[in-house]
């Protein structure tokens, strides 16, 4: 959004430069009259008018200023028309003329946010336009000498023509007027903003009424007309850049764009945008991030930890205070925003809101470090069965085996010496620990079936029903090596579960196991025909199996009902475990609404 | 006989050098993995490759791999490798690659020395030698589908186990203690149950039960 704001100010700029280069091309080619660079005049106060206003619309999106300027800009350009030579465009330059005056007291009334607050200022502005459009209108009707051959011309009427006269002191009442607004602002203003705002105010004022006033006093003076003309355009030019520079450079302007945020903390919760967003435009910077307190660090607003900048780093860091506990802080960039107090008094206005989401954050956060805790539980627990099955082959097995061929030996001594004694005895001793080793393959084939390792899910199901003494109907869609680790352990033990249950107590016939993997994740089945009414609560196994599934983001069902057989069903993601899921919305109260919008 | 020996635990790699060479086995190479291996296959033209299964660098199954490979090379070679468990599928793969002059034992089997020697004899000879407690498996998982075998005695059961294992008959009537004439007619009622041609032949028959066994 900001992208396609920026491309339409880059269009309104150049159109305004067109337009300017047009009526400059025009000035040049018509005129025999005064030198040109008096004619364009108009015209380049027009382009700083305009050129100030895309410079503050630019960085201040949320703020209208901008466009008060850029139509001040347009209000000059139109106002240039008059020295043209063509009838139309005269004719639009004298209905324009005065109207650049009226967009200064616009521009004066509606510092800083752009917006009118007061009924009051509202009223000012609409009468200071109208006196800008009708004041100069008597002039171009009803005089002959202003525009000879003018379009608007109706009729020599001096009588009508002097109603002029009277409407210079209604301007000069609706000027007193907004002089009054303005003085009982800087009243109420704070002193910081005071230092500002009085010599603002006093220039704009002082603008507004100077080019009717140089025209009173051009005799008192003895100034010449050039002299007086050049004047009259430094001061105007003066205008667009002193409220550019106050509202892009000055901290006290901000606080006109921070009532916009206690406006925005009103606002129905689905049509606003983000609080960090709101932050960012209110303050004018784009990378401005928000960040919430939770125990000594921080979070952002989906939990995941946020470091602050380091000093030195062009990024300067606000901390937002609520009830005298930190809740959260602005990281903004301090290029941007040279004075820290407009953040500060940002912070204050949205502690409510921050705490409310940091609340959520908190809860995102702890919710993602439990998740994350017991995938490492889970995690751990595979790595250890892991390395018990490794210890228990690499080590006690090769003993058992080293052990049966010296009991062998022994054995073939006792032979050779003639002793059967010996020799039954140590023959004896060789099937006993071959008999230990075979109980310890099992327990070790319990523990994590090295099929499992060094093969895969397919390869382990499969060997587990290969050695299944019932018959089972085996389906599988899933091949080796293409699940994570702990899914396919995961996945392996619920078979393994299935099976070893339905075997023990379903005095099952049949038994079945489908294992399908597809783009939805895995989905694991075991069934039996057997007596039914088993249940996940009963026994250990199931319910340890339950809280793996659901540590993946997976989930366990069983259908046991009595006497129609059990079916154990899994679902388990694909993929390594996701992201905590969204918390319902109802739960943060200014929140950031989906956590998909930032 | 010359043998090469591969196995990286270094204890086993000596008691089975000493078990081999004790039984007049010509131990001329022995590695302590599967790169060691293939190198001394080539460069050794052993008659026969003994192997654990498990193998560095991984640690799963180099050494079947290099069986393979071994048995792809050097025809003549006969493999026989050893596991710590086993597993059908492994079984599988080794007779499908060729199903003669290989065995796939359990290590524990080392220790009956005179049977395991006789097990690499016969594996060097052509013929082909499956660890009992594959053959286990393969009979329960055929049992599952194959009602014929359930037709079978115990006793039928015991001798085709003992056929799929690549006995010869005379070692099968001394496991279970019965004549040599009584376990040909229990292998001729076996053939006939399962309807199996009828082979002399030990290694031929052993082929045609395991493959009635892996349908």
């Amino acid at each position: 959004m900001v992208g396609s704001l920026r491309l339409g100010l880059v269009l309104l700029g150049a159109a305004v430069a067109v337009l300017g280069g047009v009526e400059i091309a025009l000035l040049a080619f018509g005129n025999a009259g005064p030198p040109l660079w008096l004619l364009t005049g108009f015209t380049e106060l027009g382009w700083t008018y305009a050129a100030a206003g895309l410079v503050a619309w630019w960085r201040r999106p949320s703020n209208r200023l901008g466009a008060i300027l850029l139509v001040g800009g347009l209000s000059w350009i139109g106002a240039g028309l008059v020295n043209t030579t063509v009838a139309v465009l005269i004719a639009a330059g004298q209905v324009l003329a005065t109207v650049p005056l009226a967009v200064v007291v616009h521009l004066l009334l509606a510092f800083p946010s752009g917006r009118l607050r007061s009924r009051a200022s509202r009223i000012v502005v609409a009468a200071a336009y109208a006196i800008a459009l009708v004041g100069p209108a008597p002039q171009y009707l009803f005089t002959p000498a202003v525009a000879p051959d003018g379009l608007l011309f109706v009729a020599d009427r001096p009588d009508l023509a002097a109603l002029s006269g009277w409407l210079s002191p209604v301007g000069g009442v609706a000027m007193l007027a907004a002089a009054v607004i303005l003085g009982a602002r800087l009243r109420h203003a704070p002193r910081a903003g005071r230092r500002v705002l009085a010599p603002l105010y006093a220039y704009g004022v002082l603008a507004a009424v100077f080019v009717p006033a140089t025209a009173w006093a051009r005799d008192l003076l003895g100034l010449g007309p050039e002299l007086r003309f050049v004047l009259q355009l430094v001061v105007l030019a003066g205008v667009p850049v002193a409220f550019a520079l106050v509202l892009l450079r000055g901290g006290f302007a901000r606080t006109g764009q921070i009532e916009e945020l206690g406006a925005w903390l009103g606002s129905v919760e689905a049509a606003r945008p983000t609080l960090e967003q709101a932050l960012a435009d209110t303050l004018g910077d784009p990378s401005l991030r928000l960040v919430f307190r939770v125990g000594e660090g921080y979070v952002d607003a989906e939990g995941a930890p946020a470091a602050l900048p380091r000093p030195g780093s062009g990024r300067a860091v606000v901390e937002i205070d609520q009830a005298g506990a930190a809740v959260g802080a602005i990281v903004y960039d301090a290029s941007l925003i040279a004075d820290p107090e407009p953040v500060r008094a940002a912070g204050r206005v949205v502690g409510i809101a921050v705490e409310a989401q940091r609340l959520t954050a908190e809860l995102r956060a702890s919710r993602d470090a439990l998740r994350r805790s017991r995938l490492r539980l889970v995690e751990a627990a595979d790595q250890e069965r892991r390395r018990i099955a490794q210890n228990l082959h690499d080590g006690l097995q090769v003993q058992l085996v080293l052990l049966a061929l010296d009991a062998a030996q022994v054995a073939k001594s006792a032979d050779d010496a003639a002793d059967p004694t010996t020799r039954d005895a140590a023959t004896a001793l060789r099937i006993g620990i071959d008999d230990a080793a075979a109980a310890l393959r099992r327990t070790v084939h319990d523990v994590l079936p090295a099929t499992l390792i060094e093969r895969g899910l397919a390869t382990a199901v499969e060997d587990l029903v290969d050695r299944l003494p019932l018959p089972t109907d085996l389906q599988l869609s899933v091949a080796d090596r293409t699940l994570p680790a702990a899914v396919e352990a995961t996945a392996y033990f619920v078979v393994a579960e299935g099976l070893a249950n339905a075997f023990k107590h379903s005095r099952a016939r049949r038994l079945a196991v489908r294992v399908t993997h597809h783009d939805r994740g895995l989905e694991i089945e075991v069934g039996d025909d057997g007596i039914g009414g088993a249940s996940l609560e009963a026994g250990t196994g199931l319910r340890g199996l339950a809280d793996r599934l659901d540590v993946l983001g997976g989930r366990l069902v069983l259908h046991s009902p009595t006497g129609a057989g059990t079916r154990l069903l899994a679902h388990l993601p694909g993929t390594d475990p996701p992201p905590a899921p969204p918390l319902p919305r109802a739960q943060p109260p200014h929140g950031t609404g989906s956590p998909c919008a930032s | 006989m010359r043998v090469v020996i591969g196995e990286d635990e270094a204890l086993l790699r000596q008691g089975l050098t000493h078990v081999l060479e004790n039984a007049g086995f010509d131990v001329v190479a022995t590695a302590a993995d599967a790169t060691e291996l293939l190198r001394h296959a080539d460069e050794r033209r052993p008659d026969l490759v003994v192997t654990d299964i498990r193998m560095p660098p991984t640690h799963t199954d180099e050494g079947l791999l290099a069986a393979l490979h071994i048995h792809r090379e050097h025809p003549q070679t006969a493999i026989v490798v050893l596991s710590q468990y086993v597993q059908r599928q492994y079984a599988v793969e080794l007779l499908t690659e060729r199903p003669s002059g290989v065995g796939y034992l359990l290590k524990q089997r080392i220790s009956d020395v005179a049977t395991f020697c006789s097990d690499l004899h016969r594996v060097a000879t052509g013929g082909t030698v499956l660890d009992p407690e594959i053959v286990a498996i393969m009979l329960t998982r055929a049992r599952r589908t194959d009602d014929a075998l359930d037709r079978l005695t115990d006793r039928q059961r015991a001798v085709l186990a003992l056929m799929a294992q690549g006995r010869s008959n005379a070692s099968i009537a001394r496991q279970l203690s019965i004549s040599e004439k009584s376990v040909v007619q229990h292998a001729s009622n076996i053939y006939s149950e399962l309807g199996l041609p009828p082979s002399s032949d030990d290694h031929r028959r052993v082929l045609a039960v395991l493959r009635h066994l892996d349908r």
